[in-house]
């Protein structure tokens, strides 16, 4: 078990080195009980303890704004060149959930054809988790897809023992810097320290829809004509909120913009949401879901029923930012419960 | 209108104003360096606030800021459109009619009391109207002011006959993106929610709230406003002046259709 001791007060050293080979962003706090993910140059600017940032880490695998290529039109042939910008960079402090949310992103990016923009700008990310030994708030719900407790995914991963962090080193990258930055090897004592935080974990995180997560797939299935789905799509707003701040939501539309030489141009890539009015629309004027109803159901689909056909996973990492970030109140916790109690 | 692009010779390009503040003029005076790429493709052949000169032939491109609220305007725009190949409305006030638009919200002889007094007779004033309900708009940017680099962007698709679609998401997709704080959650309401996107949350990113100025989107939430009315303690009197600041003259489209 490779797992070293970070003392408190040196966390600020330890961002400083790191941040001398590559840039850092860490938890921020921001107004009204909000955090987002920002560039930091010690530790006093970072928020150990937060509820999930507005946008997930996400952000920087994928950006919601991203150059693919340039082009010029001006000769015989159109000419492109792919772009890439990836520079080096540290991801402090990601919480169980947003790591289990790159898993999953992972995943669908590493499928043939293969996405090269993602796939190489993550190989350019090291990644240090950040343990959470209790729950963020009521709108979690990471047990019921077992995502609040780590599972790989990390470079480093920090435990908070009170005066010390104790760092599990999961990748060969992650050792060579532990190594240079000199961090002491836990003892069994930090071992012991770190197990009864895993044992209070157990008790207080407990599946918060109390449905066997095995069931949730059928759920779906049968409650595809539910009147939970109308429900929601009566109150909800379609502002791509939830789909903008979910952790694995990676819909995104293609454009390209010409300059004002009219010659060349780029091709850029931006988010995009299926609770868009336009998102299933297409030529002559048919839209496949037409009812924010619809859109919403397809929203829990793709979180909870299709990615285990797929991907053998959820997509739900039980972050609760779509249920914090709704402005029509649409909590995944309750549709998840009026479905059940309906269905199960 | 005419789909081919514009190349010939530099397409001749003329701005003009009815009711409006000359604002979104002053946008484009103060573009900056994408003026100087502006001017390299396009050929600027009247804009008062500019320039004295004027064109006499046709223009490739008219840019109309302002709406419609006279009989004299309404002559005068039928005979800008009839001299364009294409024509862009742009700002609230062309687009959708914009704060001239609260003028609708009263009798028409009693405003006209109001602003010019007991002689108001010899005055001429009509419903304000923006252009499209008056001659047909090939363009739109909306906004008050425009955001200058949508402008740039119409202006590109006007010069290569590519249609562009004014964004109908909400503001808030933009917003999230930008990674703002809620401004419901420090508890101030603002109309991101019913509002065009377009405008990269431009208003909110620098601390304001949406004012609703691109104008409504296609299909608003109604019920979800209700909710968020009572979620947030609000009175629904203050979120419909809100909005009719900006959105009176919606009333006069057949459906929301142009």
């Amino acid at each position: 078990m490779n797992y070293h001791i970070l003392k408190k007060d040196e966390l600020d050293g330890f961002i400083k080195k790191l941040s001398n080979s590559m840039k850092v962003v860490a938890p921020v706090a921001k107004d009204a009980g909000n955090f987002a993910f920002q560039e930091v140059s010690g530790a006093s600017e970072i928020a150990l303890k937060y509820i999930p940032t507005i946008l997930p880490p996400k952000k920087y695998f994928m950006p919601p704004r991203e150059k693919m290529l340039d082009f010029d039109i001006s000769g015989p042939q159109p000419v492109d060149k792919a772009v890439l910008d990836a520079p080096e960079l540290a991801v402090f402090g990601v919480h169980t959930c947003d790591l289990a949310g790159i898993q999953c992103l992972n995943m669908v990016f590493s499928e043939r054809p293969r996405d090269y923009n993602y796939l190489r700008r993550k190989e350019k990310i090291f990644l240090i988790g950040m343990e959470c030994g209790d729950y963020c708030d009521d709108h979690a719900s990471c047990a019921l897809v077992n995502s609040h407790m780590p599972s790989g995914g990390y470079d480093l991963f920090f435990t908070d023992l009170g005066d010390r962090f104790i760092v599990h080193v999961n990748t060969h990258k992650a050792e060579e810097i532990v190594e240079e930055m000199g961090l002491a090897k836990a003892a069994s004592a930090d071992m012991t320290a770190l197990e009864k935080i895993r044992e209070h974990k157990r008790g207080a995180f407990r599946n918060e829809i109390g449905v066997d997560p095995r069931k949730l797939p059928e759920m779906f299935d049968k409650g595809a004509k539910s009147k939970v789905w109308e429900d929601v799509g009566h109150r909800c707003v379609a502002c791509g909120n939830c789909t903008n701040v979910c952790p694995t939501c990676y819909c995104f539309d293609m454009a390209d913009t010409i300059n004002l030489d009219m010659k060349t141009g780029h091709r850029d890539r931006t988010w995009d949401s299926c609770q868009f009015e336009t998102f299933a629309a297409v030529a002559g004027g048919e839209n496949f879901r037409e009812e924010r109803a619809d859109r919403q159901r397809h929203r829990y689909s793709r979180k909870f029923k299709f990615p285990l056909d797929r991907f053998y996973r959820f997509f739900c990492t039980g972050c609760g930012r779509c249920t914090r970030t709704c402005m029509a109140d649409i909590s995944l916790k309750d549709t998840l419960k009026t479905l059940a109690k309906e269905t199960v | 209108m005419n789909n081919a692009p514009i190349t010939a010779t530099k397409p001749k390009v003329a701005f003009f104003d009815f009711a409006c503040c000359e604002g979104c003029q002053l946008q484009v005076a103060n573009l900056g360096e994408p003026l100087l790429d502006i001017l390299g493709a396009i050929d600027v052949v009247e804009f008062r606030e500019v320039m004295s000169e004027k064109w006499d032939k046709d223009y490739d491109v008219a840019i109309i800021e302002g709406s419609i609220t006279d009989h004299h305007a309404e002559e005068r725009i039928k005979k800008i459109r009839a001299r364009s190949k294409v024509l862009i409305a742009y700002g609230a006030c062309a687009a959708t009619g914009g704060v001239n638009g609260m003028k609708n919200s009263f009798q028409l002889d009693e405003i006209r009391q109001y602003v010019y007094g007991k002689d108001f007779k010899f005055f001429d004033s009509a419903k304000t109207r923006p252009i499209h309900q008056v001659v047909k708009v090939d363009y739109f940017v909306n906004g008050c002011p425009i955001y200058p680099p949508e402008l740039v962007e119409v202006l590109k698709c006007a010069l290569r006959g590519l249609p562009y679609t004014v964004p109908d998401n909400p503001v808030c997709s933009e917003c999230k993106l930008n990674e703002n704080v809620c401004m419901y959650d420090k508890g101030v309401a603002c109309l991101g929610p019913w509002t065009k996107a377009g405008c990269n949350s431009w208003c909110v990113n620098n601390g304001n709230i949406c004012y609703g100025c691109r104008g409504e989107v296609k299909n608003p939430a109604k019920n979800a406003a209700n909710d968020v009315i009572g979620k947030y303690n609000l009175s629904s009197d203050l979120i419909q002046n809100k909005f009719e600041m900006y959105n009176k003259c919606k009333e006069g489209d057949t459906n929301g259709k142009k």
